[in-house]
């Protein structure tokens, strides 16, 4: 008797604190709803092929964030152009090649490290040996240097692990077959673990879209009047100018409301790659099951 | 043929497995070298030296003193052990304003005669001038080089000031530790909840769903973060709280604790999902309710990651910078309380980099600030490391 | 080889606009400065062809910095240069020409609810130092006074340190921001709170404060009496550049002072500065 209802009083405060439980948890869902939420009511005015597609005009004041955008987008390509080709070849050492000893598990604590570095020491050492040292200066090379090397840790570590999960069978079948280590490695092994690139291009491109600090003194501009491709040239960047636009500017009516829609692209881009990476992870899935 | 173009990419493959220890020495590297300048100054302008009357007996300035001598905190000698009498501050500027152009002479070269000229009877005095438009007649006085304890234990940072800029870092060390853990004060409690929520207690579904809103937020960039918390939470703490002013370190933590939510609520999630299945069996068939399980065994079971995650999680709030930047006010004051403004270490760097003269003494000590911050974080991640491959 | 073919795509790219990037000119400094210029900017290229500039914020210290190391062509600047830093061009050999290109009144501004409307420069210089915290000290509520300033880099807080400060630094629980309109947003948010910014950004969530610095007569800060010189706090503002690349900023610097680039500058507030 008195057993069943200590139990029943042990399950009431169970069912409180599980309750309580989820709806902090539905709080911090809730939170992500209210920051993307709140970008979106506020920026979707501005929004419109005009801001996409056009410079900025009137002193930031109208016009859109077309240099931003395009800025931001040489960036990500060359910052993947200098950190996935060392990157996947470095995985490609840890996992293929090096033998399990403690050299590999001090470059894992290496890269571990290196990821954990903040962003604005990336900025930093950018700073301090492409644009000084290197003589770059502040240009399109210097940025894309110093977010390739900000991004590697991603894509070595990603490399690493989608290698490490393709089982060995694969391995000993090719062998078996006559195929050299090279030949394994990069004709079975590699295309293997291309969703697992795939989704490592996507989450450092989200991360190099986003990133501020690394681009203040390697290659951001305040307004740039012609987009130039070269490398020697500065850019604008989503980010910078979203930075730039919430804290300066005459008119502050003006430039909050293109900050907000500088926000909101930002904030379109990584939804889009969120839902890259839910679509990459469906497609291989299925193929492989 | 064959064989050296494969031996030729096996060894571009080694070396670039080395990329990474490659690349966190030469950022050491960088970092030290750059920084360490800072020490072999005092902190005056550099070309620049300072001089007192024949009769003063200091030898040796403090930087601090000097600095307090020209902000006009002290104001008279006896303050420092000298005369009782009203210091009074010479320089270039006020000699322009005393003797004419011609008077100088068009290279200045008549400078040292008038400087001679004019503090010649007054004890008083105490000048800066550029080196070079001084003379073996005036005693110049050579002020104490910058230490480490200096920049650590001092607080102030004026670090452009003239003539003497002072490197106290103790309120931004101290800024940037406040916020974060701060931020972790919030975060993890909740982030502990969230991970055994979804650990635990939601169906699958839920955790699927649950996930996606995790990864979104873990993909915003810190800039927008940022600029929710300058539009948002800023106004609104302002309001809640009746406070003065809403930037604060208060405002700071709020944010990078959402900023850090992701780390923490991950890790914590993979450290209780791989919890084996039999200790929790174990403990359910002893009659335990899943609330007691949880709280005696599960947790327990996983402290090791969990101090991993708190410890992961205030290494990514120490080295935020867009986030602080924009909504903790930048001031450089110690903290006593989180409805004052902060100023971190990153904000410092991120907004005065780059009026800093390439090699200059302000650009050592923010590569100072750049080196603590690296060693720190690093420090961070090792013992993050050591704590995940535990199990207890 | 994707990745190979994708470089040698950028190099060709690079090599065509590179031409057009390296004759571009460089403009870094004064955040102040910066909307005024970009309307110059714009306005300028819609005349001059096959001419590129780039415009960089980030305070007038940075544009200083840069033209010292080289890296720019012109440094937009609202104060003067400092004698250190005239001494360390003539180290480098460079010949650097000062040229005001407009004129600014540096406004005190207050929420508009602030019953305090003039202010001596003396009670200037101990609100922004610290030594005065508490509106009641000056004739308003008693509340706390909160300062906000600018960085370090920014050439309005060394004009305001030079001129109006003493040269003593800023209160330490002073708010720093990195840019003026975030003093203004600030400000128009808080009935404590006390700011500085150039004339051109003060808008009508703020109000601007009338100046003495002889006790007697306190003077607004209007486009008028800082047109006039009567408003104690006007200060060039500079353009700085390299006498020996006078040939590459000449037709924009030209065009900065013409009749029609100072009425740009007077669209966007400023004061233009006389010119032939």
């Amino acid at each position: 008797m008195k057993e069943s209802r200590v139990q029943k009083q042990k399950l009431i405060t169970q069912k409180i604190a599980f309750g309580i439980f989820a709806a902090i948890s539905f709080s911090v869902l809730f939170l992500s709803v209210l920051v993307v939420g709140f970008i979106l009511v506020h920026g979707i005015m501005k929004l419109s092929p005009e801001f996409l597609f056009s410079k900025p005009e009137e002193g930031m004041m109208k016009g859109g964030i077309l240099p931003a955008i395009v800025g931001t987008l040489l960036l990500v390509i060359g910052s993947s152009l200098v950190a996935f080709p060392i990157g996947i070849l470095s995985g490609i050492y840890m996992n293929e090649y090096a033998s399990k000893n403690y050299i590999h598990s001090t470059i894992q604590m290496m890269t571990n490290n290196l990821a954990g570095i903040p962003s604005i020491v990336y900025g930093l050492f950018g700073l301090a040996l492409f644009v000084n040292s290197f003589g770059f200066g502040m240009s399109l090379i210097s940025g894309c240097l110093t977010l390739g090397i900000l991004v590697l840790p991603l894509v070595i570590r990603t490399t690493e692990e989608a290698l490490k999960s393709i089982d060995d069978s694969f391995r000993w079948t090719s062998y078996s077959l006559g195929a050299t280590k090279f030949e394994t490695v990069f004709g079975v092994i590699l295309p293997m673990a291309f969703p697992s690139i795939l989704t490592s291009l996507l989450l450092s491109i989200g991360r190099i879209a986003g990133e501020t600090a690394p681009i203040i003194f390697t290659v951001a501009a305040y307004y740039l009047p012609e987009i130039s491709f070269s490398l020697s040239a500065q850019v604008m960047a989503l980010p910078y100018h979203l930075y730039v636009m919430s804290t300066s500017g005459i008119d502050l009516n003006a430039s909050r409301e293109i900050a907000f829609g500088t926000a909101l692209v930002l904030m379109i881009l990584v939804l889009l790659l969120n839902l890259g990476l839910r679509l990459v992870k469906k497609f291989f899935q299925k193929r492989n099951s | 043929m064959k064989k050296r173009f494969y031996t030729l990419w096996e060894n571009l493959i080694r070396a670039s497995g080395f990329c990474s220890t490659l690349l966190v020495l030469s950022i050491s590297f960088y970092l030290f070298r750059e920084a360490y300048g800072l020490f072999r100054n005092s902190g005056v302008e550099s070309g620049y030296s300072i001089f007192v009357h024949q009769s003063n007996p200091i030898q040796e300035f403090e930087p601090d003193t000097l600095r307090k001598i020209f902000n006009k905190d002290v104001r008279r000698w006896s303050e420092i052990g000298g005369i009782d009498e009203r210091i009074e501050i010479f320089s270039l500027s006020d000699l322009e304003k005393k003797f004419k152009e011609e008077a100088l002479g068009p290279d200045l070269q008549f400078v040292p005669e008038k400087v001679w000229e004019y503090s010649e009877n007054k004890p008083a005095i105490i000048g800066y001038f550029p080196s070079k438009l001084l003379d073996s007649r005036h005693k110049t006085v050579a002020v104490r080089q910058i230490e480490f304890s200096d920049l650590v234990f001092g607080d102030s940072w004026f670090p452009a000031s003239s003539p003497i800029a002072s490197f106290g870092a103790a309120s931004i060390l101290l800024g940037s530790l406040w916020v974060s853990f701060g931020a972790i004060l919030f975060a993890m409690p909740m982030g502990l909840v969230v991970a055994i929520y979804l650990a635990e207690i939601a169906n699958p579904r839920m955790r699927e769903i649950s996930l996606h809103f995790i990864e979104l937020l873990a993909g915003i960039p810190s800039v927008v973060f940022g600029f929710f918390g300058l539009v948002l939470v800023v106004p609104l703490l302002k309001d809640i709280f009746n406070l003065d002013q809403g930037e604060s370190a208060l405002a700071g933590s709020i944010i990078l604790g959402i900023i850090s939510l992701p780390t923490i609520i991950s890790i914590t999630q993979d450290a209780f999902l791989t919890i084996p299945k039999d200790i929790k069996a174990s403990s359910l068939s002893l009659g335990a309710t899943e609330l007691q399980t949880i709280f005696f065994v599960l947790i327990p079971y996983a402290k090791s990651a969990i101090f991993a995650a708190m410890i992961l999680g205030i290494g990514r709030a120490f080295g935020e910078t867009m986030a602080v930047l924009m909504v903790t006010g930048n001031a450089a004051i110690i903290p006593e309380s989180f409805f004052q403004p902060v100023r971190t270490i990153t904000a410092t760097i991120a907004s005065e980099l780059g009026e800093a003269p390439n090699g200059g003494i302000h650009y050592e000590a923010l590569f100072v600030l750049g080196t603590i911050l690296f060693v720190f974080t690093f420090l961070l991640n090792l013992i993050a490391n050591f704590f995940v491959g535990k199990k207890s | 080889m994707i990745p190979k073919f994708l470089f040698l795509v950028l190099l060709l790219c690079s090599s065509a606009r590179g031409n057009l990037y390296a004759q571009a000119i460089k403009v870094k400094g004064s955040d102040t400065m910066l909307p005024m210029m970009q309307l110059v900017v714009e306005a300028y290229l819609k005349k001059a062809t096959n001419v590129d500039i780039n415009l960089t914020g980030g305070g007038s210290g940075t544009g200083i910095t840069a033209l010292l190391d080289g890296t720019v062509d012109l440094a937009m600047s609202s104060r003067e240069a400092k004698l250190a830093e005239k001494m360390k061009f003539k180290e480098k050999g460079a010949e650097i020409k000062f040229v005001p290109i407009a004129t600014d009144a540096l406004s005190v501004i207050v929420h508009p609810s602030n019953p305090v409307a003039k202010l001596n420069k003396d009670q200037l210089e101990d609100i922004f130092t610290g030594k005065i915290n508490n509106w009641k000290e000056i004739g308003g509520t008693d509340s706390k006074i909160i300062v906000y300033t600018r960085e370090s880099s920014s050439g309005t807080y060394e004009f305001m340190k030079e001129n109006i400060l003493d040269k003593r630094e800023f209160a330490k629980d002073a708010i720093s921001t990195s840019a003026t309109a975030q003093i203004v947003f600030a400000v128009s948010q808080n009935k404590g709170a006390i700011g500085y910014v150039g004339l051109a950004y003060v808008e009508n969530i703020v109000k601007p404060v009338a100046i003495s610095f002889d006790g007697k007569e306190y003077i607004p800060p209007t486009f008028n009496n800082a047109a006039k010189g009567i408003y104690p706090v006007t200060r060039p503002l500079f353009v700085f550049y390299n006498a020996a690349n006078e040939s590459k900023v000449k037709g924009f610097l030209d065009f900065l002072l013409s009749v029609n680039g100072q009425k740009l500058i007077t669209h966007k507030g400023f004061i233009p500065v006389n010119w032939q």
